[in-house]
């Protein structure tokens, strides 16, 4: 199995698919590095040589913002939203939709699991 | 969608004025504002807005960080805070 930026890449896998199992590279990206890279996508990832990894390698990290840096970064740029107390951080404070999404219904992936609450719609008792 | 970059952020002109007049007296009044579509430009950064939120004006301490929004961005219009069962 090889390492790349950490610790990633499946070795049953074509490399285009397994370069997604890094956060912060999808098909588009996969295949933008391999092609830079001069690595042919569809071999699977364990029978790269030393040579083809390194180059992936630093390819990635010269590149892209991946895996720790990346998760950080998005959570520094959310940090930032909520202490300027802007529309944007409270809806996160608030664990609602940020993008102007309806409330009514739905909104279930952040609002979370429904709370029943009793007399409401048609729930008796 | 995004606003055209030819055009630059807009800014409220009579609010700028102001900003610039304060400046030059130095003094850092709060300002009563009713444009909550302005950007925030660097030059507001350490002055203090009153923004309408269409009831009241709230007032918003500009710092760095809030360069690039918009005003109406800190004067909330909505006062939900939570239904009566929910403690904090």
């Amino acid at each position: 199995m090889p390492r790349i930026v950490g610790v990633d890449v499946p070795n049953n896998k074509p490399l285009w698919i397994g370069l997604t199992y890094i956060h912060g590279i999808g098909k588009l990206t996969a295949a933008n590095i391999l092609k830079e890279a001069k690595v042919d996508g569809t071999i699977k990832a364990g029978k790269l040589s030393e040579d083809e990894v390194s180059r992936i390698a630093q390819i990635i990290t010269r590149d892209l913002l991946v895996e720790g840096n990346l998760r950080r970064q998005v959570s520094q740029n959310i940090t930032r939203l909520r202490d300027i107390a802007c529309y944007r951080g409270m809806r996160h404070r608030r664990g609602l939709p940020v993008r102007g999404q309806q409330t009514q219904s739905n909104a279930r992936t952040r609002k979370g699991k429904k709370k029943t609450v009793a007399g409401k719609k048609g729930v008796k008792g | 969608m995004g606003r055209s970059q030819k055009k630059g952020p807009f800014v409220d002109e009579k609010l700028y004025l102001k900003v610039v007049k304060q400046n030059e007296n130095g003094t850092r009044e709060p300002i009563k504002t009713w444009a909550r579509a302005c950007t925030i430009i660097p030059e507001f950064v350490g002055f203090t807005f009153m923004v309408h939120n269409g009831k009241a004006f709230l007032k918003v301490f500009v710092t760095e960080d809030m360069v690039g929004h918009k005003l109406g961005e800190f004067s909330m219009t909505r006062t939900f805070r939570g239904h009566s069962g929910n403690k904090k």
